[in-house]
């Protein structure tokens, strides 16, 4: 197998010490924006990259890579110790993970988390080693059209599968494609969107309104409610990590289906959030004894975690093969490779081999070095959501906002961060996603480019999205997508109609 | 239903006034991009092609937000923020954006140091003598980490000056 082959070269690449001390450094930093309030994985990467600029790509990577798989680990952490999620991925670890860590099995409930994760994680990345290469040698036959239509059909499904109004979604989803033109047009070199304000013709950089949207709002969400963490003294022992570890191989079935739901989740844009819940809830729905879920059952701790880490390590797949990320952590992470000058897809295989498989190489040390970081450091963490808010509020707010003066060296850059904080306040409290922002915001001048390609190669006329058998697959899929609202929609009025009578609804319930 | 007695926006208003104002950044666009130029040229597209048509589809998802909300916000009189949240919040936001306007005069460090020795007094009810150390140390923390360890150096005002650090 010839990937097989490039992987050892990977490994040859990233094993020396400075390689893994990044790593060792990422998933600390990782862990820590996964724990604390307000920073969470999309917000660290994009802290993290204008450190990383003067770094080789390879190094850059590895640092980033391995904040990612800290943060999903610290998000868990938080969510059994605290009940608080620290990511919106392991909100499902919150329903069996604490009651078991507060029934007194706190090394228990982290163990499994933790373990189940790093399986999840690892599958994730056997997937992408195996799939990689052939899907970028897929990709290598798409010209614009396809690339666009590869484009509609990410955008679609967004739209089609999000938890929030359809609509909603496609508001988020075009203000990113508008904030994404403002300034230069890589094309014509015109100006637009700038409204003769010259802090606008250098565009707006999508780590600022990450930076914005995820930090500072997340923040402005956590002060509404007064802080007070109802956190468990967790020490782990490693005679429970053992037994945990021995109990674990009960839940193989739970594991390979959560694997699964993963995987899948994460190729498509529906990401670790979706694919976390949906395990959890196949899991409860189709357990034998039902009883212990939500009172603490393992498996409640195992689906959501395996789920959750394979659909992260997953979306990491379509973002190197094809060049459209699954989440908006991979979208910066691909906003990163463009900033270090590397096209993520299907030509990035074929010129920069060393990086790619440098890369997955790493990805299964990293997510290695990571369970084993976090099992031993777990009590620290712990301890630093006990210093009060009011000290910690203000430092992560003084980290972001350094990280946005050094994107660009700007002020400006400092207010449209807390511009963008307002509005992701406002947005999550009004059901808005963001995720679809900061994919747009990413992929805007891609997705343009390769319309405005193919309205050139076609002379303006829309059939060129139609034009082949690929082209036209892709774009069908899409429309369906995304009529598909409107498909249920439609259902769900003629079945309301017809179960009007007997069907009660409470009073929280809309009364129309 | 409003009359759990708690003031404050109510979730319908704030809906409506989040639909409008999308709805208007949507009509701002399509009006920057026509200025841009949203028609064809003899090379192709113009600058303002794409972004006329994203514009296009702001106001019109802005538009369906609107009735959403009319359909399903107006009548359950869910409230957005109560008084006591804009408190809390605002307690956050005002020094944040004090933050904001002290570090354009005074550069980031001062700024950073000056803001965590506030939060902490006013907020944390730390006394002055724990809080002004704090912020120091925190601000001396990014010198090193930034300046020192990542060579990307902050915004620097007069007071670094006045100490001759560049």
């Amino acid at each position: 197998m010839g990937n097989i082959g490039l992987l050892f070269e990977g490994f040859g690449h990233i094993l020396t010490f400075q390689h893994v001390l990044l790593m060792m450094v990422g998933v600390t930093l990782g862990i820590l924006v996964g724990v604390l309030p307000g920073l969470g994985a999309p917000n660290g990467v994009s802290l993290l990259l204008p450190l990383t600029f003067s770094m080789d790509p390879i190094s850059g990577i590895i640092l980033l890579s391995c904040m990612y798989w800290g943060a999903l680990f610290g998000g868990s952490t938080t969510s059994i110790l605290f009940n608080i999620p620290g990511e919106p991925s392991s909100v499902a670890t919150t329903f069996d993970g604490y009651p078991m860590a507060k029934a007194g099995q706190a090394s228990r409930a982290l163990t499994l988390a933790f373990v189940s994760a790093g399986i999840g994680a690892l599958a994730g990345v056997v997937m992408i080693t195996l799939l990689s290469g052939w899907v970028a040698n897929f990709a290598l036959r798409f010209s614009s059209p396809e690339y666009f239509a590869v484009y509609f059909l990410a955008f679609a499904s967004f739209i089609s599968m999000g938890s929030s109004a359809p609509s909603k979604t496609l508001v988020s989803m075009m203000l990113g494609f508008a904030l994404a033109s403002v300034g230069m047009d890589t094309i014509s070199g015109n100006l637009r969107l700038t409204f003769d304000i010259p802090e606008l013709i250098k565009g707006i950089s999508f780590l600022i309104a990450v930076m914005g949207l995820f930090g500072i709002g997340e923040l402005l969400l956590t002060t509404e409610e007064g802080l007070r963490f109802e956190g468990i003294k967790a020490r782990v022992r490693i005679s429970e990590v053992g037994r945990t570890l021995l109990e674990l191989p009960r839940y193989w079935f739970t594991v390979l289906r959560s694997i699964f739901i993963g995987i899948l989740m994460g190729i498509t844009p529906a990401g670790p959030t979706a694919a976390s819940f949906m395990s959890y809830g196949l899991a409860s729905r189709s357990a034998r004894d039902k009883s212990n879920f939500g009172k603490g059952d393992p498996r409640g701790i195992v689906a959501p975690e395996t789920a959750d880490h394979s659909a992260g390590t997953s979306a990491l797949l379509p973002m190197l093969a094809l060049g459209v990320p699954g989440s908006a952590t991979a979208a910066v992470m691909m906003g990163g490779l463009m900033i270090w000058g590397l096209t993520p897809g299907p030509m990035l295989f074929v010129e920069r081999p060393d990086f790619v498989w440098g890369l997955i190489a790493s990805m299964y040390l990293g997510n290695i070095v990571a369970v084993i970081l976090v099992i031993a450091t777990v009590p620290l963490y712990a301890s630093i959501l006990r210093v009060p808010f009011t000290i910690i509020g203000p430092v992560i707010v003084a980290v972001i906002f350094s990280g946005a003066y050094q994107v660009s060296n700007s002020l400006t850059d400092v207010w449209l961060v807390v511009l963008f904080g307002l509005l992701g306040y406002i947005f999550k409290k009004l059901d808005y996603p963001l995720a679809p922002l900061v994919l747009a915001m990413v992929l805007g001048d891609k997705a343009e480019d390769a319309f405005r390609q193919s309205m050139l190669l076609s002379s303006g006329k829309l059939s060129i999205f139609w034009s082949n058998g690929l082209v036209s697959t892709l774009m069908a899929i899409g429309c369906l997508l995304l009529l598909s609202p409107l498909l249920m929609w439609v259902l769900g009025i003629s079945r309301r109609r017809m179960t009007r009578p007997d069907l009660q609804q409470g009073p929280s319930e809309n009364p129309l | 239903m409003s009359s759990d007695g708690a003031r404050g926006i109510s979730r319908f208003a704030m809906e409506i006034l989040v639909a409008a104002a999308t709805a208007a950044l949507g009509v701002a666009v399509c009006y920057g991009s026509t200025e841009a130029g949203a028609g064809w040229t003899e090379m192709g597209p113009d600058a303002g092609y794409f972004p006329f048509y994203v514009g296009l589809l702001i106001v019109f998802g802005s538009v369906m937000n609107m009735s959403l909300a009319v359909t399903r916000h107006r009548k359950l009189g869910v409230i957005f923020l109560d008084a006591r949240r804009i408190k809390s919040v605002s307690s956050f936001l005002l020094p944040l954006v004090a933050y904001a306007a002290v570090s354009s005069f005074l550069g980031l460090y001062v700024g950073t140091a000056l803001y965590i020795a506030f939060a902490m007094h006013f907020q944390g009810k730390y006394k002055w003598w724990i809080a002004l150390p704090s912020g120091l140390a925190v601000a001396a923390v990014f010198f090193v980490v930034f300046e020192v360890g990542f060579k990307v150096p902050l915004l620097k005002g007069p007071v670094e000056a006045w100490f001759g650090i560049y």
